[in-house]
């Protein structure tokens, strides 16, 4: 995992990992940590919905398959929504087959990943979408 | 020999079963605490253990994880929050409800429509008095709207203390000394009672949540507060609940939950909305 | 004073003493309000008999208020007819729906531990992962026992990390020697390592 000292005075860009899995959460938050992001977290869309309101974020790592509310549908009330639309988002999924990517589209993701992810992938999307080094 | 064993352990669980039970507790209450709460989350769990007469942690989760009645969690969250109740707690809420809920509202009502606020649980009155002096002193609007503020709870005596209006020192400790003056009168040494004009103007009732026969009298409320309540309740009660109020509310009406609260590990047919600093539920407007 | 002293209707005992009958609740289901469709959805607890259209029409019900009062009517059955039902919708391509339908299956823990076995060894790696995930959260004396088995014999990578998740939770020591195991199939996959060095760390063994 590569080192990236953040200049001094400069914030950290933000994440906010939205994964059921507390295990899936810590995976993304010891990577993203370590390239220097900071990283916030959330259970399901409910919650996640309700951090992007409370704060603002560089970039949302958002897992499909969540209880009380799936990624799609929190990516669609976070797309409608003026204060904070314009997040970049990137869903990630188990899934492989070819409508998962319409879906993901649709919903308003500006990218989309399958799982498990490598640390090299997350770093190089969360940069890319995100809008640049941490 | 529980007693003993815990005062064995120091008084504290590893960094591991710290983890491990952080991870649970987040993912059934939506209360996250970092390694800096750890002193405060071993204290009660280890107290909890020797309640339990739990030889060691494991056997102290495995016991809570499996349970059915789920009640050793409801004792574990019980001990993990403070509930106490005083004059302007959680005041931006009150803030959201002047600022942000009452203008929004409106928006849709035409003159004459009430306003309905309903406070549950309203514990000792501190609540519906609070939520009653912010709206008369922070609303610019309130003169032109009739404002209705119920105000419920499942214990009769409590509610006759709410409907009596009397309080503590302690109780009106944030309330500024204008607003004393305007909207209390001090009565024996330490106690302040709400004026009659506030006490006269709230409609107190005996209510239990999980009665149908109680609550369907309540319909078309505007706002709703209902905090630290549902977080006591298991996950069915909970639902049960949260599924009752949406019913009691008029479409896109309010709710509030306390602090540590979130429907997100409650329900997703309400809608989060920000004002202020502070996350409210809106049940969608009509048509969804 | 802008604030007014409320007056509440009476608990009116009479209108609701009678349940209203099977016909117009099933009529009201497909009512175009969702209000009167959420009402029946409510009222048609009392007619057991009529799971099978609770589940016919959580297929077609677009409200949210709805289908999630769809789902409550439907758990409390605690039946097994329903369970079968409710786990076909895992295969469903509509996330929320089948998202829902692991929830619901999580409170029915007795009618849908009969039907575990099958979705563990389902062809389709996603029902898989979704019977692990509801299996993770029963209270089940077995629970993790069956979680080792899938560790032991499934070849899909994210059905292995749902079941490496759920020990995470509830494996005692005997997992992990599997564990261990699989971590050395799954050598160089990241993730897995990760999971997995994770939940031998949770279950408390050096």
């Amino acid at each position: 995992m590569s080192q990236v000292i953040p200049l001094a005075g400069v914030a950290k860009k933000r994440v906010l990992v939205v994964d059921d899995s507390a295990t899936m959460r810590l995976y993304y938050r010891t990577v993203l940590e370590a390239a220097g992001f900071a990283v916030e977290e959330a259970a399901n869309g409910v919650e996640g919905y309700e951090k992007v309101l409370a704060k603002p974020f560089n970039l949302l790592i958002v897992d499909v398959n969540m209880p009380k509310m799936d990624g799609y549908s929190m990516l669609r009330l976070v797309r409608r929504d003026a204060s904070v639309q314009a997040v970049p988002a990137v869903t990630i999924t188990t899934q492989g087959h070819p409508w998962d990517v319409v879906k993901a589209f649709e919903a308003g993701a500006n990218f989309y990943l399958l799982k498990p992810v490598t640390p090299e992938e997350l770093i190089e999307v969360v940069r890319l979408i995100g809008g640049g080094a941490p | 020999m529980a007693v003993v064993l815990a005062k064995d352990m120091g008084g504290s669980i590893s960094d591991d079963e710290f983890a491990k039970f952080c991870e649970f507790f987040y993912r059934k209450t939506g209360i996250q605490y970092g390694i800096g709460k750890k002193y405060y989350v071993d204290r009660r769990i280890i107290e909890r253990m020797a309640e339990t007469n739990s030889e060691s942690f494991r056997d102290y989760f495995t016991m809570m994880r499996f349970q059915e009645s789920g009640q050793e969690l409801q004792f574990l969250v019980n001990a993990m929050t403070v509930n106490e109740t005083y004059f302007f707690r959680e005041d931006y809420q009150f803030d959201a409800l002047v600022t942000g809920i009452l203008p929004d509202l409106v928006k849709s009502k035409r003159r004459g429509d009430p306003i309905r606020i309903w406070s549950i649980p309203c514990s000792s009155g501190e609540e519906p008095y609070s939520i009653a002096i912010n709206i008369l002193e922070r609303w610019d609007l309130s003169d032109s709207w009739n404002i209705e503020i119920h105000a419920s709870d499942i214990d009769s005596k409590i509610l006759a203390a709410a409907q009596a209006g009397r309080f503590s020192e302690r109780s009106v400790g944030r309330v500024s000394p204008q607003l004393l003056q305007r909207y209390f009168k001090p009565q024996v040494a330490g106690q302040y009672q709400i004026c009659d004009a506030l006490r006269g103007s709230i409609d107190f009732s005996l209510v239990n949540v999980v009665d149908p026969k109680h609550t369907k009298r309540f319909r078309n409320m505007d706002v709703i507060f209902c905090r630290n309540l549902l977080i006591y309740f298991d996950d069915i009660g909970r639902r049960e609940t949260v599924e009752m109020f949406y019913d009691c509310l008029a479409p896109g009406g309010y709710i509030c939950l306390g602090h540590s609260e979130s429907m997100s590990r409650m329900s997703s047919t309400f809608l989060p909305r920000k004002f202020k600093d502070t996350i409210v539920y809106q049940k969608p407007v009509a048509g969804e | 004073m802008a604030l007014v002293k409320g007056r509440l209707p009476t608990a009116d005992g009479a209108a609701d003493a009678v349940p209203r009958g099977l016909t117009t609740l099933l009529t009201d289901l497909a009512a175009p309000e969702p209000g009167v469709r959420r009402k029946a959805a409510r009222e048609l607890e009392s007619y057991p008999e009529s799971a099978m259209v609770l589940c016919d029409r959580l297929q077609v019900e677009t409200s949210p208020s709805v289908r999630s009062m769809l789902f409550i009517t439907l758990i409390q059955t605690q039946s097994s007819a329903v369970a079968v039902r409710l786990a076909e919708f895992l295969r469903s391509d509509d996330a929320p729906l089948r998202n829902a339908a692991i929830e619901a299956l999580q409170e029915m823990p007795d009618a849908v531990t009969p039907r575990l076995q099958a979705l563990l060894v389902d062809e389709d790696s996603d029902v898989r992962i979704s019977a692990v995930n509801i299996l993770a959260a029963l209270r089940h004396a077995q629970a993790s026992e069956w979680l080792v088995g899938v560790i032991r014999v499934d070849p899909h990578v994210n059905v292995c990390a749902a079941a490496v998740d759920g020990l995470a939770e509830i494996g005692g020591p005997e997992a992990v020697r599997d564990l261990r195991e699989l971590r050395v199939r799954f050598a160089g996959d990241a993730y897995m390592e990760f999971a997995i060095d994770t939940a031998i760390s949770r279950i408390g063994v050096e």
